[in-house]
């Protein structure tokens, strides 16, 4: 019987690799076009405004770098950036509030940072600094790499991107994070994810609404209340806080206060739990005012995550905020 | 596994090397076709190659003793052991929750509290697309419009080619069997057809469709609307499922297209189209040609009057809504479809010669009105509820706009402006393959910035093809 062939090709490797020679010479045109034109500086610097954390962390360093007209600043984690409304403490304290909260996954050095960012863009103008932090955040042994690696980025003006992926690697060598971030961002809006992109819409409203707010943001993303609610402060958070009081400025008060969790969720001996954190990390940052009179916890009604407040939480704690700190303000 | 994940690339790459290795034994390329195929869908859920073995076996069979039947009494009933075996095999996976639940809710508004058993099977990704290949290959042969097939591997092969098994197009097996029984010849002007077609299918459901996702989901997932956000919602939806699903058939072609086999072409450019009619002969093409072969015509068509003709018409097209989902927007969707291609119907019958020669004022008219009756019926396929598509269809009125209005339109442009401009281009130069015609250098231009396009957005949130679910 006879085999029949199952194919035969009609053309050489030669005829294919032709084929595919003009569209990796042009891929090769474009990388070196990206990579030369951003070393020689002709490119705007990244602006990698490209999803919720990046678009945060981008804001939030440029607000530092700015003018502005605030006397008070607001560090700490995404507690800080989400439940205090900088508006509602401006009109209520008398004082331009600034909210440079940040996001959990960075440490006190990140806040440290954009703390000297602000004073070297507005000398001479703050009186006072209120570190706020979630006791998740006081537990976290180390931030996390990825956004500590983006922040110096940032700072650095340098591009950016997760490297440890082969897209991430090719993004790299082809030009494309550069162009993204350098280009792209600048005129092509990012949906954000989930519950923020139905509250917020897009990376660009985000940021407008940043600065429209003070650098303050709710939190739409509501989830079951879970983690652990064993609180206690990491070790490392000793270290971080001696090397933040070193970046205050000489004659600024430093006030600093620890977040609320939910009530059911940690239980009523946490407020004991509360205090001792708190006097003990207010030693370690030689804090001249702990904030004891916030709340240690809110009602579970009043939070979208173990982390973050509601709508009416955010009104709540900003409310006892502004009480606690207008008699350290005068 | 899909064409749009790292996996398939690597094994994409690994047949592409065995296929050289057996170019001398069409048998071996046959068995290896199937093994591929079968590792290709098996990737999704293992337990499934049993349900495609199977459809495929009984209509292997079917076929056989349908030729061999004595009379035709005997090749009826095969033919009908055929089609009850696949549509309880749709009817089991697919519809029981459908048909339950509803019923359920009947039950339930009449006043009964039902207890009714339910099933909680997962839907086998592809089965509507595979048993309808496999089906109509039962009828083909009943037909007496083509000789079964004796060879299982090859049968096999058909309905299981990994390249169109899960998504389309729903090939016929007098075009794609065939192709198995013989020598295939590549040449040079497939291979760059192929690679054009995989690379412009690609770039269609990476770049674009996947960034059109939360475009419309920003919309659809909302439970307050108003007209500015229906319409730019509907308009991302109509542009994501195109790019989605002809991007998943341009990709099939081009891949079977190097391998030196041709599939259908699923679209040709459907938003061009100037009646409901022509939409359907240039959207999902195998399988509005499908229904038409093998449900339109056997109920008769359009040779029992006008009004048994829309009734065909609109049954068909609910049917057609039903193969896309058991839900009931997909059979409100083909409703709109069988109504809106009836209309046309009894309008073009009526229409004068004055009108046809209305000339292109007439022509954008019509393409106007056309394109907002194909959009509406998105927001009905698109839609969870049957409130859904009432509150967003009494938004229209709200003219209210949403804070991210511009960032939406910038965004809306952005993803689709890249296919306006080559379907138009395409449209007045001859077709989908016209870019084959430009000198190499042009059209390496072009591929090196969708490759660059394809790799910026790879994988980037891992939106599965909308038509797998089908």
């Amino acid at each position: 019987m006879r085999v029949l062939k199952s194919h035969f090709c009609e053309c050489s490797t030669m005829d294919v690799a032709r084929l595919l020679a003009w569209p990796l010479a042009i891929i090769a045109l474009f990388a070196a076009t990206m990579h030369l034109a951003a070393a020689a500086g002709w490119l705007p610097a990244p602006r990698p405004t490209l999803d919720l954390d990046r678009t945060i962390l981008t804001h939030q360093l440029e607000a530092s770098r700015a003018r502005q007209d605030a006397t008070l600043v607001l560090l700490g984690d995404s507690s800080c950036l989400m439940n205090v409304d900088a508006a509602e403490l401006t009109a209520r304290l008398g004082q331009p509030v600034l909210n440079l909260g940040t996001l959990s996954y960075l440490d006190l050095n990140a806040s440290a940072e954009l703390l000297r960012q602000f004073v070297a863009a507005n000398p001479g103008q703050l009186r006072a600094v209120v570190l706020l932090q979630h006791p998740e955040a006081l537990r976290r042994p180390a931030p996390q790499e990825y956004h500590t690696n983006l922040l110096q980025h940032l700072l650095d003006g340098r591009d950016f991107g997760p490297r440890h992926t082969v897209q991430g690697a090719l993004m790299s060598l082809l030009g494309l994070e550069i162009f993204q971030s350098r280009l792209l961002a600048r005129v092509l809006p990012a949906p954000l994810p989930g519950a923020f992109r139905q509250t917020y819409g897009f990376s660009a409203d985000l940021d407008r609404h940043l600065t429209e707010h003070r650098g303050s943001l709710r939190d739409p993303d509501v989830q079951p209340l879970r983690g652990s609610a064993e609180y206690r402060l990491a070790p490392a958070l000793e270290r971080a806080s001696r090397d933040f009081r070193a970046a205050m400025p000489s004659g600024v008060k430093l006030l600093v206060g620890i977040t609320p969790v939910p009530e059911e969720f940690a239980g009523r001996s946490y407020s004991l739990t509360r205090d001792a954190m708190l006097s003990k990390w207010g030693q370690w940052l030689e804090a001249d005012i702990t904030l004891t009179n916030l709340p240690p916890m809110l009602k579970d009604d009043r939070f979208v995550k173990t982390t973050h407040l509601n709508e009416a939480g955010v009104r709540e704690f900003t409310e006892t905020l502004a009480r606690a700190l207008a008699p350290h303000l005068r | 596994m899909t064409f749009n994940s790292a996996v398939f690339l690597q094994f994409f790459t690994a047949f592409l090397l065995l296929y050289w290795l057996v170019r001398h034994h069409l048998r071996a390329r046959n068995v290896l076709i199937v093994a591929a195929s079968y590792l290709f869908y098996g990737w999704w859920d293992w337990r499934f190659l049993s349900l495609l073995f199977f459809t495929s076996l009984v209509d292997f069979v079917v076929g056989l003793r349908i030729e061999r039947a004595p009379t035709d009494s005997a090749r009826r009933t095969w033919l009908t052991a055929s089609i009850v075996v696949n549509l309880v095999v749709l009817g089991t996976f697919k519809y029981y929750g459908f048909f339950i639940d509803s019923f359920a809710d009947l039950l339930r508004a009449a006043g009964f509290t039902p207890h009714l058993p339910t099933l909680h099977i997962v839907l086998p990704v592809g089965i509507s697309f595979y048993t309808f290949q496999s089906m109509s290959y039962a009828i083909d042969v009943y037909r007496r419009d083509l000789v079964p097939t004796r060879s299982l591997i090859n049968f096999l092969a058909f309905v299981s080619f990994f390249p169109q098994l899960v998504a389309g197009p729903i090939e016929r097996a007098a075009h794609l069997l065939p192709q198995f029984e013989r020598t295939v010849k590549i040449t040079l002007p497939m291979i760059e057809e192929g690679l054009w077609l995989m690379v412009w299918g690609m770039f269609k459901k990476v770049a674009l469709a996947d960034n059109l996702a939360p475009l419309t989901d920003l919309v659809f997932q909302s439970d307050s609307w108003n007209a500015p956000a229906v319409l730019l919602g509907t308009v991302a939806f109509g542009f994501q499922i195109y790019c989605d699903f002809s991007g998943y058939s341009d990709i099939a072609r081009g891949t079977a297209r190097v391998l030196g086999f041709d599939i259908l072409f699923n679209f040709n450019l459907p938003y061009a189209a100037t009646n409901p009619r022509e939409f359907w002969r240039r959207w999902h093409i195998s399988l509005s040609t499908w229904l038409r072969d093998y449900l339109y015509i056997p109920l008769g068509g359009n040779r029992r009057g006008p009004a048994r003709t829309h009734v065909n018409l609109l049954a068909t097209m609910v049917l057609g809504g039903l193969w896309h989902g058991a839900a009931w927007n997909f059979v409100l969707w083909g409703a709109w479809h069988g109504t809106g291609l009836a209309v046309h119907r009894a309008f073009a019958e009526r229409r004068s010669e004055e009108t046809t020669r209305g000339g292109a004022r007439f022509r954008a008219l019509a393409w106007c009105a056309t394109m907002l009756f194909v959009f509406y019926g998105w927001l009905l396929f698109r839609a969870r509820s049957f409130e859904q598509i009432v509150g967003m269809t009494r938004a229209l009125a709200d003219f209210t706009a949403p804070a991210w209005l511009a960032s939406y339109g910038v965004n809306l442009v952005a993803f689709t402006a890249p296919l306006i401009l080559m379907e138009l281009w395409q449209s007045r130069h001859g077709g989908p393959l016209a870019p084959l015609r430009w000198p190499r250098w042009a059209r390496g231009l072009l591929e090196g910035a969708l490759l660059l396009g394809i790799i910026l957005y790879w994988d980037k949130d891992n939106v599965p093809f909308i038509y797998f679910q089908f």
